[in-house]
């Protein structure tokens, strides 16, 4: 058994990393306590070692710790999304006024958004039940306390405790689904086991909906799914806006991750014979896709309608985040691994442009001190630059082309007019319109609405704008030169024991 | 299978019965002279300096976590503790990094200076 | 061993968890509703496990006590720190942040 734990460490060296970094940041950040950025740079390196580290993982498929964690193609493409994005929010960090105002707090700043991404590494490649809670808490604890991290200003801490009260009822809704799965498996806690189960002998199905109802609940928090949203646009609105880029990226990558990879092994029909590759289909009498196409139906409908009436930018984004979280629920609907790849190639997109437009917002905050869309009035001419690439990842965000996102948008309906779901599809496409809407009205107060008498040009650093171009040249390179991307989310849609 | 806990039902009935029974004969047929002494709250037999019904330091609800965190990381050491020999070296050092990461959280808190009263 | 009692004491009390959550107003309060909660899906884990004759599912318990137990110590860490902004722990005065 030793043996054994051996072997699988050495599969685990990005998560192992990733937890002595987060020791050593805190270590270090308690013995030269005059000199917090100090740990923030061993956090970074840290996190960019486990990329490396990552990287070398690649097209390994492999189950290790008896079974508990899956290290395959699908797993390391989220690690990598993931860890780009923990290494694009330390960066933003290093310019963010509000972190770098509480200057003596960077220690556990920057430990525990290893701690989060550690968390993070570990949801996606979760096999098993408990690995499952184990991680989406690591997560989730980390996270609580980031959201609340400008503990002085009051919507900070008030963000924090809406979102572990949310947070704590959700995982014990799913626990409550888990334990139930767990008894009508009769004891079965790894994925792949409760498939044999259900396959092998039919369960009462009316228990097998409650239960995994409520382990959607789990991880819908996660993703932020229409109806267990309510934690989402206040906590992106109290939380510091780098804390808020991240959530609303990794932490609804790992959740897709986990609601995948969870459903697709669990919950299908694995001894069907003679269906075309890359299709799968449900177990007999549980469609379980009807309720993710319902759920998708709703959050980006709720996401788009409601992001027309704001104000804030940051709550703005984050029901547009919601939004995004519905286009992406489609992909996992119409039950194929073309499906699963367009999610994945979203999710690329999704990475830059949403952290992009975060990253402007973070800019301007910076200066104006304000996230109010009146406050970006006539932004386009007192910082041309920011102004024109804030249009380009709202552009993106809104699914036109050339830019990025119009790539991710095309694959996700692509392939849902493949199967045959044109229903669903047009629900998207009207939604998407809507999104333009509002969109369009921040450029439009940007571009074709004068500043305020007194406010100058807005001057930024030069390691701001080269981080900024780290953002948007991906987003409008890929809009145009997309195969690299296409080819490796279809490489990363194959998992552990799926064939 | 609740059939075998009627006798418990029985005595748990009888306890509560014989109990208020004797309380409430004696309050019916024992003499009443209250005065200030014995109205006053019994306290390990100190005189009541103020009322308990006060706010408490901040400080408790610190050493209360720090307590809770600290305390429930036992339950793990008891499973490890049963089954040891099984377990063997493996086991062994699986605790001890366990330990040293309990360790290195106790110094964080220690070095905060979470621990110090005032 | 029968099964049926054990679950249906585990449902009530996860009820009344989930009811004291959405209905009560203070925050402290509301934490110990959740921890009820998660005391009712322990007791569900190992009554299945129990008669299942599998430890896996104490196993899962174990966990799921520490998960709660930090869960608690990070709500009332959260509480404090609301509490030194505003003095109230009432959920109905958090209110700065809506729609």
């Amino acid at each position: 058994m030793v043996d054994q734990a051996l072997l699988s460490l050495a599969k685990f060296l990005p998560e192992i990393t990733l937890a002595i970094t987060f020791c050593l940041a805190l270590l270090v950040g308690v013995i030269f306590r005059s000199r917090p950025r100090l740990s923030m740079w061993v956090a970074l390196l840290g996190v960019v070692v486990s990329i490396a580290l990552t990287i070398r993982e690649m097209g390994i498929t492999e189950s290790v710790f008896s079974g508990m964690i899956a290290v395959d193609p699908f797993a390391t493409f989220f690690k990598l999304i993931v860890g780009s994005s923990a290494i694009f929010i330390f960066l933003f960090s290093l310019y963010s006024a509000e972190v770098l105002s509480t200057m003596k707090r960077l220690v556990e700043y920057s430990s525990l958004l290893v701690a989060m991404t550690l968390g993070m590494y570990l949801m996606v490649g979760a096999t098993n039940l408990l690995m499952m809670v184990l991680s989406i808490e690591l997560t989730g604890l980390s996270s609580y306390v980031l959201a609340g991290y400008t503990k002085e200003a009051s919507d900070s801490s008030e963000a924090s405790l809406k979102y572990i009260i949310y947070g704590a009822l959700s995982t014990g809704l799913m626990l409550y689904g888990i334990s139930i799965l767990f008894g009508l498996t009769g004891g079965a806690m790894d994925i792949y086991a409760i498939n044999r189960a259900l396959v092998t002998s039919p369960v009462n199905p009316i228990a097998l909906l409650v239960a995994s109802l409520l382990i959607i609940a789990g991880l819908g928090y996660k993703i932020s799914a229409v109806p267990f949203h309510f934690w989402t646009p206040d906590v992106y609105e109290g939380a510091p806006i780098t804390i808020t880029a991240f959530l609303s990226v990794a932490s609804k990558a790992a959740g897709f991750a986990m609601l995948i990879r969870f459903f697709k092994i669990a919950f299908i029909d694995s001894s069907a014979v003679g269906l075309p590759a890359g299709i799968w289909i449900t177990l007999q009498g549980f469609e379980w896709n009807k309720i993710i196409a319902i759920l998708s139906v709703l959050t980006m409908t709720l996401g788009n309608l409601v992001a027309v009436w704001q104000n804030n930018l940051k709550r703005l984004l984050a029901y547009s985040s919601i939004a995004h979280a519905g286009y992406m629920l489609m992909g996992l609907a119409i039950l194929s691994d073309k499906g699963i790849a367009a999610v994945l190639i979203y999710f690329v997109v999704y990475m830059f442009m949403n952290l992009g437009a975060f990253y402007v917002v973070m800019l301007v905050s910076n200066k104006t001190g304000s996230e109010d869309i009146d406050s970006y009035k006539g932004l386009g001419f007192r910082s041309p630059f920011i102004g024109v690439s804030m249009v380009i990842f709202f552009i993106s965000l809104a699914g036109l082309p050339p830019t990025a996102g119009f790539i991710g948008k095309l694959f996700i309906f692509a392939s849902l007019l493949d199967a045959k779901w044109i229903w669903l599809a047009v629900v998207g496409a009207i939604n998407s319109v809507i999104s333009l809407y509002y969109y369009v009205r921040v450029v439009r107060n940007m571009f074709l609405r004068d500043p305020d008498e007194n406010s100058g040009p807005l001057k930024f650093s030069v390691p701001e704008i080269v981080l900024l171009l780290l953002l948007v040249v991906p987003t409008l390179l890929f809009g145009l030169y997309y195969s690299p991307i296409v080819d490796f989310a279809n490489a990363s849609a194959r998992m552990l024991g799926v064939h | 299978m609740l059939e075998s806990y009627v006798p418990i039902f029985v005595m748990i009935a009888g306890g509560v019965i014989f109990g208020v029974v004797m309380v409430k004969l004696n309050e019916w047929f024992g003499p009443h002279r209250p005065n200030d002494e014995k109205l006053s709250t019994y306290e390990s037999g100190m005189e009541p300096i103020r009322s308990a019904r006060e706010r408490f330091s901040v400080k408790f609800y610190m050493v209360a976590m720090l307590f809770i965190l600290f305390d429930i990381e036992v339950v793990f050491l008891y499973p490890w503790a049963v089954s040891f020999k099984q377990l063997g070296l493996g086991g062994f050092v699986t605790m001890a990094v366990f330990i040293f990461v309990l360790f290195l959280g106790y110094f964080y808190v220690w070095r905060k200076g979470a621990l110090e009263w005032d | 061993m029968e099964l049926q009692p054990y679950l249906l004491l585990s449902a009530i009390t996860f009820v009344i968890g989930v009811v004291g959550v959405l209905s009560r107003r203070n925050a402290i309060i509301v934490f110990m509703s959740i921890e009820l909660m998660l005391n009712s899906v322990n007791l569900s884990l190992v009554a299945f496990s129990a008669f299942l004759g599998d430890v896996t599912g104490q196993m899962l318990v174990f966990f799921a006590m520490t998960v709660a137990a930090a869960e608690a110590a990070i709500g009332l860490a959260i509480i404090i720190s609301m509490f030194r902004n505003k003095q109230t722990v009432n959920i109905d005065d958090i209110n700065i942040l809506k729609w």
